[in-house]
């Protein structure tokens, strides 16, 4: 009989064993997978549609002219997953379930609003994913400890804060400031950020008042405004009350030297629907069209360039969208810098782990046609400034930061009676 | 023993139900935010059927009660933060205040709303929800409208990861008692004096107020009742799943609306129609999302309408009506 041999098991162990220490180390994957359970249906469908052109916009770039993530050694090309969470926050849990434990995607992009950012980032930490948030800007979900969230979008609290810097760098005389805003989470964060930096700043906030969602008339509350004689006015909170804010500001005669509207302002259609009485008027914006941030830019600063120009980018969300007269708004600019964030990180981390991803984000700086890119410890957004933008003779300029401005700022802006007689606010 | 057993039949196919969810989402990879979510519809769709089911009043208003439930969790987990030893005790007073907090409000609204009938009972309770969310903002009860944001609070009574079980896990399995609880007090109702009374009073109001019948007591029970499950689904399913409450979102319409598509879907009345509902409204939605992102409300919509068509009673409306006489009808409710 013959004898049993244990050699071609010794063989197979050490093979296996070989296999598996291999395996180990792990080779770079052959695709690296962004889920996202976007915002396609739903009362945020348009900032949702927006954020997937810049995603899409994005990736194409990198897998394109960037030639994909280095991962050891080999260039890893980009996917994109994405499911309709139809904006509510039930759907938000099963598709990030999803996409974490079936689709196995490398990072999670978060959908938009604070709301919805909060209600995916358990799910997210409880699987160790990172969980990237390009539409959630209240500050306090970076202080609730989650570990693998990180924010790309600017804080609610700074959104002023160049409206601040830049009044006060141009009108030292400029004292009082009136604070008058809708009654709702995110106007309420942006007026807090606002009053403690005008306080850092020496400005006296001679008034404060908020006004109800849906308000079809503020004369009480700007007549009471009014009495404060305020040198500037800081407001808003939507496009129809911010509408409602400057035509009334008309009707009762407040001339103030600077008006920054949030969320309205910006638009297009504010100017259309004021004409020459939103002259001068400002609002911030955390992305506009003109902004010069460029490979130049990131040199004087001393910082890593990353992504197409902005050109570049506008040709590519117009291809990704498959509409050339859409436009890309703020909505699709951070969404699709936080691909180029998500690049570097994993490339500096050399690696598609999250928790060596997330260690690199919070090392990471650099400027892309988004602007200048930075994370505290907590994963808030630090880095990134806003632009204020004001109307200048019908056109959107924007007049701060100094570095991403394309006009100099009209201040004092020209009084509701001046604007009547057809003056244009002209620096 | 049998026949002491039988009234309880009708909650065999709803008990089935809820631990095949559960063993699912256990044990299928990727699956159970997906049972989370459909167990939060059965859980809704049984609190809401209570009501609606029970009496044919249609509660536009509903969602407060959920919005309400949440914020008694909330006050619960910011207010005793500072008292880490009271432990998961902080969940247990959490619930107990989402509980008093629902009564309390639907005593409000019941004394006033369930004076009217109809299209004028429906518009009153909108305006209920509205106006106590208003309430909320413009009185700037509960930090007003910048809300509450509590996961470093829930982290610091319980431990980060416990913390995280919770919100990843336990939440949903309380959704899932509570749904069950929900079935076995619809069946309670069903079978006592208060489910006859209701069912009289849903055949005709006036003749069962001749006939004696309290109606308004009736109605006040089956509302409170419901509403309290209410408060307890937003405690678990909002708060505690997501620690965070912002007015706008616990107030949201669309949430009575599902409420109402869920329970006509499966059979107002019946005790397995909340489940079926559910079941094919959730999972119906996230499969069309899955497929055809975008494009799934359309589809949806012509499900829905197509179902209503052919089963205007309601799928179980329908099985119950085809397996009559039976050795399945003990089953059916």
């Amino acid at each position: 009989m013959k004898s049993f041999s244990f050699k071609p098991f010794v063989f197979l162990i050490v093979c296996l064993f070989f296999f598996s220490a291999t395996s180990a180390f792990a080779a770079p994957p052959d695709e690296i997978v962004i889920g996202h359970p976007a915002c396609l249906s739903g009362k945020y469908a348009k900032a949702g549609e927006q954020a997937v052109g810049g995603i899409e916009a994005c990736i194409h770039w990198v897998n394109s002219e960037y030639g994909g993530i280095t991962l050891d050694g080999k260039k890893v090309p980009l996917t994109y997953k994405k499911y309709d969470c139809e904006s509510k926050k039930e759907n938000v849990t099963s598709l990030i379930g999803r996409l974490i434990t079936v689709d196995r995607v490398d990072v999670v992009f978060a959908p938009y609003s604070s709301g919805l950012t909060l209600r995916g980032a358990p799910i997210a930490e409880g699987h160790s994913m990172l969980y990237m948030d390009h539409g959630g800007a209240n500050n306090k979900i970076f202080e609730q400890g989650f570990q693998y969230t990180v924010q790309t979008i600017g804080p609610a609290t700074s959104y002023h804060k160049g409206t601040l810097d830049m009044v006060k760098k141009i009108a030292p005389d400029a004292k009082k400031v009136a604070l008058a805003y809708e009654d709702s989470e995110f106007a309420t964060m942006v007026m807090e950020g606002a009053k403690t930096h005008a306080e850092e700043l020496g400005f006296e906030v001679v008034f404060e008042r908020t006004y109800p969602k849906g308000v079809t008339d503020m004369t009480p509350m700007l007549s009471a405004m009014k009495a404060t004689d305020p040198d500037f006015v800081l407001g808003g909170g939507h496009f129809e009350d911010g509408q409602l804010f400057n035509r009334q500001m008309s009707d009762l005669n407040i001339d103030v030297d600077c008006l920054s509207l949030i969320a309205a302002a910006t638009l297009p259609a504010f100017y259309e629907a004021l004409g020459n009485m939103a002259e001068g008027v400002m609002g911030p914006s955390h992305w506009e069209y003109g902004v010069t941030y460029s490979q130049e830019a990131a040199k004087e600063i001393g910082t890593r360039w990353i992504g197409p120009s902005q050109d570049e980018f506008v040709s590519l969300f117009k291809e990704a969208v498959g509409d050339q007269d859409m436009v890309p708004d703020y909505h699709a600019a951070e969404a699709g810098a936080q691909v180029l964030a998500y690049v570097l990180a994993a490339e500096k981390a050399d690696s598609v782990d999250s928790g060596k991803v997330r260690a690199a984000l919070g090392d990471l700086e650099f400027m892309s046609f988004y602007g200048t890119w930075d994370i505290s410890d907590s994963g808030l957004q630090v880095g990134h400034s806003m632009v204020d933008v004001q109307w200048q003779d019908g056109k959107r300029e924007i007049v701060w930061p100094e570095s991403a401005q394309t006009g100099k700022p009209c201040y004092p802006m020209p009084t509701f009676d001046e604007k009547a007689e057809g003056e244009k606010a002209l620096p | 023993m049998k026949n002491r057993l039988r009234p309880y039949y009708p909650l065999l196919p709803v008990f089935a139900a809820y631990l095949v969810l559960f063993l699912v989402g256990r044990n299928v990879t990727g699956m159970w935010q997906l049972a989370a979510t459909l167990v939060f519809y059965c859980a809704l769709g049984q609190a809401f059927n209570i009501f609606l089911g029970m009496t044919g009043y249609v509660d536009f208003g509903y969602v407060a009660f959920l919005g309400i439930g949440t914020y008694g969790m909330a006050t619960a987990i910011t207010g005793l933060a500072g008292y880490p030893q009271l432990g998961l005790g902080i969940v247990a007073i959490g619930f107990i205040l989402a509980i008093v907090m629902a009564t309390l409000l639907s005593m409000a609204v019941g004394a006033v709303a369930l004076r009217l009938r109809g299209a004028y009972f429906a518009i009153a309770t909108i305006g209920v929800n509205e106006g106590f969310r208003y309430l909320i903002e413009g009185a700037n009860l509960w930090n007003g409208s910048s809300g509450m944001i509590f996961t470093a609070q829930l982290n610091e009574i319980l431990g980060r990861d416990l913390s995280s079980r919770i919100m990843t896990f336990w939440a949903d399995v309380m959704v899932l008692f509570i749904a069950a609880a929900a079935a076995v007090v619809t069946l309670l109702y069903m079978k006592s004096k208060i489910g006859y009374a209701l069912t009289a009073l849903r055949e005709d109001e006036d003749a069962a107020k001749v006939m004696g019948i309290n109606v308004t007591k009736y109605k006040i029970i089956a509302f409170i009742t419901s509403a309290s499950f209410a408060g307890t689904v937003g405690a678990a399913s909002w708060a505690l799943k997501t620690p965070y409450v912002f007015p706008p979102e616990v107030f949201e319409i669309h949430y009575t609306i599902e409420a109402i598509i869920i329970v006509m879907l499966g059979g107002a009345g019946t005790m397995l129609g909340p489940v079926v509902g559910a079941l094919i409204y959730g999972i119906s939605k996230y499969y069309l999302s899955i497929f055809l992102p975008g494009f799934q409300l359309f589809i949806f919509a012509l499900v829905i309408i197509f179902i209503i068509v052919m089963f205007p009673e309601g799928v179980v409306g329908v099985i119950k009506g085809k397996t009559r006489n039976t050795a399945i009808a003990p089953y059916i409710m």
